[in-house]
């Protein structure tokens, strides 16, 4: 028998404005050029790539600079199994990139996680520059600087081609759909508010009686699987595998997009994504040089002036606009 | 044995750059609490600015005194201006420092240009000494000798001075020293100048070693991090020994193994993490 303010109460969540997005990325490929429909497709992947850091650093904490050592070993990890060994089912090469990512996660976590803040961040930065390196310098394997190209769209099994980028773009949509709906049973389950207890106040949750360490290493693989998933997509995506994906620079755009979108809530991953790579398409049309000056000044006035990320501001504006329309709050 | 010898001076003279630089990264973070990422890029300004200044006057003092000036005048202003406004918020720092790099970065690019630039030793150093059968380079000998000098009156300067008492009460107990009524933020600002203008000289000196190119940065900044990480954050004796290790191990890899130069800095990483999380000389959390 409920309370009467329990059945007067409404969902934290109102999922209103995440069905309006749905709509918006569904029926985008009707106005999207091919060449802006694989950026919409990129800003799709990279969303699911924050969800994971995401997760670890807004939900549970961990500034993590590495993130995408998850992300570049799957994507290397579908270039290897595609280009040399020439493996055409989709599934076991996504499987296997996912479990390469989550591998990596398992096997570095383990000494990691237990660090303070600073020592976690140099630590995961070098992680992935350790990856970068040898990635780089082993050219036999991996090609080096020149990548490795070749990725053939994946082949599902269904009669449509993966090769045209309409069906693909939806493809990558539904998975995006489909780790947006898993991160979300994660927040909102006694595990994820656990991880928020780590984030807010570890000693207090330590007292309680929880194991720390166990939660943020979950959280920690979990957020590696996400890179993962979202590495084999992006491999399919470029069809080609790069040192660029593995190392600090991919790693400091991806907690970038998360700090924009405003860590720690469900809409941060694909604001920041959209932000980010849409700032960039912008500006290499007009001067691709000067681009690193640009998001260096970027990251300067996100961390001085809009410390909590631009998504604050547009939950806000969004609550606004429901008021004034007689929409009472949620 | 020339190569040998050879092989221990150069890893020496690049120890002596890396404690340069992790001496500084390790007491801002110490004293205030500050990851600053762009420390690296001090190095980068002080090897820009001193080249330009160095081929202009073909003053190599004028050179080192020169970067040590902009790197710290552009280090004070970072720390005044933005640093300041971020007490202890380490994603904060992070985004803010990273940014400042690729700032300084790309400035680089755009006033330079790509293509790295080299720059002879000072002619009085230029030369080989010839001890016995074996022939070393002077410049090296010197940059070791002057990493020596530099660590000698940094520890006096800690250990005997009245500011350096501040600063080693400063990273034991932060609210400590401001309730005794030292002026933290004046002493933060002259801390990130020492260590900005540190950087900048290492800059210079590591001209005739490595040039002045645009990746100076945030390699050099990586292996800072892994000195700090191995001697531990906030030590000076820790920065020497991590530098002195990784220094004589990159250049014995480099020798041997290039490309498991890497492996092996990390595999001792990885042993300090698993055996002393803190680093070898770290404080404690």
């Amino acid at each position: 028998m409920k309370l009467p303010e329990q059945l007067l109460h409404k969902n934290r969540v109102s999922f209103v404005p995440y069905i309006w997005v749905g709509l918006v990325l569904i029926i985008l490929p009707l106005f999207l050029s091919p060449y802006l429909l694989y950026l919409a497709a990129k800003i799709l992947i990279f969303a699911i790539f924050a969800m994971g850091l995401n997760l670890i650093l807004g939900y549970t904490g961990l500034v993590s600079m590495g993130h995408a050592a998850f992300f570049g070993t799957a994507v290397y990890a579908v270039a290897f199994l595609t280009v040399h060994y020439g493996i055409g089912s989709f599934w076991l090469v996504a499987l296997s990139g996912t479990l390469g990512a989550v591998f990596m996660a398992l096997l570095f976590g383990l000494f990691i996680v237990h660090l303070s803040g600073a020592y976690f961040l140099l630590i995961t930065l070098g992680i992935s520059q350790l990856l970068f390196s040898i990635v780089w310098k082993w050219r036999a394997l991996t090609g080096g600087d020149d990548g490795l190209p070749g990725i053939p769209r994946p082949d599902l099994g269904l009669p449509l081609p993966m090769g045209n980028d309409t069906y693909f773009y939806y493809f990558v949509f539904l998975i995006f759909i489909g780790s947006f709906l898993i991160l979300y049973k994660l927040i909102d389950s006694p595990f994820g508010h656990a991880l928020v207890g780590i984030r807010e106040n570890e000693p207090r949750m330590k007292i309680l009686g929880y194991n720390t360490w166990w939660y943020k290493y979950v959280s920690f693989i979990i957020g590696g699987g996400f890179g993962g998933v979202a590495g084999v997509l992006y491999a399919y995506l470029i069809g080609i595998a790069y040192p660029g994906d593995i190392g600090l620079m991919a790693s400091v755009m991806v907690l970038f997009m998360v700090i924009l979108g405003s860590p720690g809530t469900l809409a941060c991953p694909l604001i920041g994504a959209s932000l980010l790579i849409t700032l960039e398409y912008i500006v290499s049309t007009f001067t691709a040089e000067r681009w690193p000056l640009i998001l260096g000044v970027a990251f300067v006035l996100v961390s001085m002036y809009f410390r909590g990320g631009i998504g604050i501001y547009l939950v806000r504006y969004w609550r606004k606009v429901k008021v004034l329309h007689g929409i009472p709050k949620s | 044995m020339d190569f040998w010898v050879t092989i221990i001076l150069m890893g020496l003279s690049f120890s002596v750059l890396l404690f340069l630089l992790s001496s500084g990264l390790s007491l801002i973070f110490g004293f205030m609490n500050v990851l600053n990422l762009t420390h690296g890029g001090y190095y980068l300004i002080g090897s820009y600015i001193g080249v330009s200044i160095y081929k202009w006057t073909g003053n190599f003092l004028l050179a080192i005194l020169a970067g040590a000036a902009v790197a710290g005048i552009i280090g004070v202003g970072m720390e005044r201006g933005f640093l300041r406004h971020l007490p202890g918020q380490l994603l904060d720092q992070v985004i803010l420092t990273m940014g400042f790099l690729f700032i300084f970065t790309n400035l680089a690019k755009w006033i330079w240009g790509p293509v790295p630039q080299m720059a002879a030793p000072p002619s009085l150093f230029a030369r080989s000494l010839h001890i016995g059968a074996y022939s070393v380079s002077v410049y090296h000998l010197v940059v070791i000798f002057a990493g020596l000098i530099v660590a000698i009156v940094l520890w006096f300067f800690q250990e005997k001075t009245r500011f350096g008492a501040i600063i080693r009460a400063g990273i034991d107990n932060q609210e400590m020293i401001m309730a005794i009524g030292i002026n933290f933020k004046l002493v933060c600002s002259w801390v990130f100048c020492l260590g900005t203008v540190i950087a900048g000289v290492s800059g210079v000196i590591g001209l005739p070693l490595l040039g002045a190119y645009l990746e100076s940065g945030s390699e050099i900044l990586l292996y800072a991090i892994i000195v700090v990480i191995i001697g531990g954050l906030g030590s000076m004796q820790g920065a020497l020994a991590g530098s002195f290790l990784i220094g004589i191990i990159h250049s014995f890899s480099k020798a041997f193994f290039p490309p498991l130069a890497f492996f092996m800095m990390y595999l001792l990483v990885i042993i300090i993490l698993l055996v002393k999380p803190s680093g070898l000389f770290g404080k404690r959390s």
